[in-house]
């Protein structure tokens, strides 16, 4: 998902849920930043590293893709924006326990993960809010894909067809992608920017949703395709559906997240919430652009009365880095870290209690035998603190 | 391409430079099938590790029966190698053009395949290609036609030298990655 649906339609969904502008403003904030928290910012604010919930363009190409730069990739990716949907799933045939645990890794909607990740951020602040809405969004968008390179997984061949909506059915357009990262992608044409078929399982090609390019993303976009792990079953892609799903299930979340709902549950939308504005909200999501931005502003200006601010990386560092010690928890990149390593430790528990060592060990779960990544015991330490 | 790419790269280049004062200093019959049953070993291998991948994983994917297929035709072409090494001189000198050549149609069609995707890399990928084939032929022209294997064991190794540049080239070029967000 891009900025436009992170940081202005989140805004929306927030005012919607009865969020104020500010806390509005600072939810969106945190779930935009997820995107953009990557190890190179850390290292600038000096935070900790273990923190990162996204990897850059240059950190990607540096990554190493052996089993420990693989956890790495995977703890990243399959936390914050491929939540996997079943870590028990079994796949139609018989098969490798490699295959297995790459295929439990997929992400689908309406996880049991899901309703952990939203638990998780209840009473923890805007920042772990943010945090939540982002994953959540991303379950809808990026569906059908895992957060761990994997060509057998996340690969897909040239049976590839955009859906025009067309009376009551929707006439085919061959899609055709290309590897220039540089070239904007031609709508018009059908042209899409994807990256560059490698055969290594691991290549860093073929992690999440890098085979298809940013089709996920466009929330105006329907398409077939074969996806690599479907066994030849033809899959079609609503991208509005989904995304109208993803919204409605952000004002529900958010709701539970203010009290005003006791528990949050799947497959729960609070399409009573959007009612009023579901006429322009389908106009956004139908719109053909690379970014929907301007709308979303539009209709969050419109919802709450109040300008809405560019997102500016920089707004909070000076508070974060100038802070002592003691004090840093206590800022707003602060709690967004600390929320970050809390959700990244619950998945990576859970899925090492699942028996997968794609994403390493957990702290949590091995503390006994000390192995794991060192930042994670202050976690522990601090639930300790809490409980005493 | 990620570090140990990278680096199975630069190691790929170094081989290929190694096999330079293997042809040009040992007793040419040697040096030539010594060079062949390296290459065929490699050739065996990677065959079987493409084979092992498609039955531990590609069996699922859609579209992986091509891996099969292409870890047998490796494999064949491996130890179909491994047989023609104890054969005559010009048999192996044969051989060993007719692989380089093969490496240069491979280049060819991958050089396409990156143009039919508007990949930028084509244009280094087809140049490599068409002058891979060409020299295959000017050594198999001067060591067949002119009966001079000499000359084409010194033009294989300029060859070599050749690729082992490109590989090179490659180890160190930037490769774009889509950012996913």
């Amino acid at each position: 998902m891009n900025p436009d649906f992170h940081y202005y339609a989140t805004y929306c969904a927030a005012i919607l849920a009865g969020f104020s502008h500010d806390e509005s403003m600072a939810l969106c904030y945190s779930d935009q930043l997820v995107d953009l928290c990557s190890a190179t910012l850390l290292t600038k604010i000096k935070g900790p590293l273990s923190a990162a919930t996204t990897q850059l363009q240059l950190e990607l190409m540096d990554a190493r893709t052996d089993m420990i730069g693989l956890q790495n990739i995977t703890r990243i990716w399959a936390s914050f924006h491929f939540l996997p949907y079943d870590l028990a799933a079994e796949p139609p045939k018989r098969c490798s326990k490699r295959y297995r645990s790459k295929y439990r890794l997929i992400c689908q909607p309406n996880s049991e993960l899901l309703e952990r990740t939203v638990r998780l951020a209840k009473d923890k602040g805007m920042q772990a809010a943010g945090i939540a809405m982002h994953i959540l969004a991303d379950t809808w968008a990026h569906r059908n894909f895992a957060g761990t390179p994997s060509l057998v997984i996340n690969n897909s061949n040239r049976y590839f067809y955009e859906l025009f909506p067309d009376g009551d059915g929707y006439t085919e357009k061959k899609l055709t992608f290309r590897h220039s990262a540089s070239a904007p992608d031609d709508l018009e044409r059908s042209i899409y920017t994807s990256s560059l078929s490698v055969t290594s399982e691991n290549s860093i090609m073929n992690l999440g949703h890098g085979r298809v390019g940013h089709l996920p993303d466009y929330c105006f976009i329907r398409y077939k395709y074969l996806p690599a792990w479907g066994g030849y079953e033809e899959l079609v892609k609503d991208n509005p559906a989904d995304y109208h799903n993803a919204f409605c299930q952000m004002i529900y979340a958010m709701k539970y997240l203010r009290g005003v709902n006791e528990t949050f549950e799947r497959g729960h939308y609070d399409t009573e919430a959007a009612a009023p504005y579901e006429q322009e909200l389908q106009e956004i999501l139908n719109r053909r652009q690379l970014d929907a931005s301007a709308d979303w502003k539009a209709l969050g200006e419109k919802l709450s009365g109040h300008e809405i601010e560019p997102f500016d990386l920089e707004r909070y560092q000076a508070e974060y880095m100038n802070a002592g010690e003691d004090e840093k928890d206590g800022t707003f990149l602060g709690r967004f870290i600390r929320a970050a390593m809390a959700q990244k430790s619950m998945v990576t528990t859970a899925i090492h209690q699942s028996g997968n060592k794609l994403a390493g060990y957990s702290v949590e779960y091995d503390k006994g035998r000390r192995r794991g990544i060192k930042d994670y015991r202050v976690l522990l330490r601090r639930e300790k603190e809490e409980r005493s | 391409m990620s570090h140990w790419q990278r680096i199975k790269s630069v190691i790929g280049s170094v081989l290929l430079l190694l096999m330079i004062p293997i042809l040009l200093f040992m007793p040419q019959e040697q040096g030539i099938s010594l060079v062949a049953f390296v290459l065929s070993l490699l050739l065996i291998a990677y065959g079987v590790r493409v084979t092992w991948f498609y039955f531990r994983m590609a069996r699922h994917m859609v579209g992986g029966k091509m891996m099969l297929c292409q870890g047998i035709l490796l494999l064949d072409i491996g130890l179909f190698s491994v047989s023609v090494i104890t054969t005559s001189k010009v048999v192996v000198l044969g051989y060993l053009l007719a692989v380089f050549a093969f490496s240069g149609g491979i280049d060819i069609l991958r050089a396409l395949e990156a143009k039919r995707y508007g990949a930028p890399s084509w244009k280094l990928k087809l140049i490599s290609g068409c002058v891979t084939i060409a020299a295959a032929a000017a050594i198999g022209i001067a060591g067949f036609c002119f009966g001079s294997p000499e000359l084409a064991v010194y033009g294989y190794c300029v060859s070599l030298l050749y690729l082992a540049v490109v590989r090179l080239i490659a180890a160190f070029r930037k490769t774009a990655v889509i950012y996913i967000a």
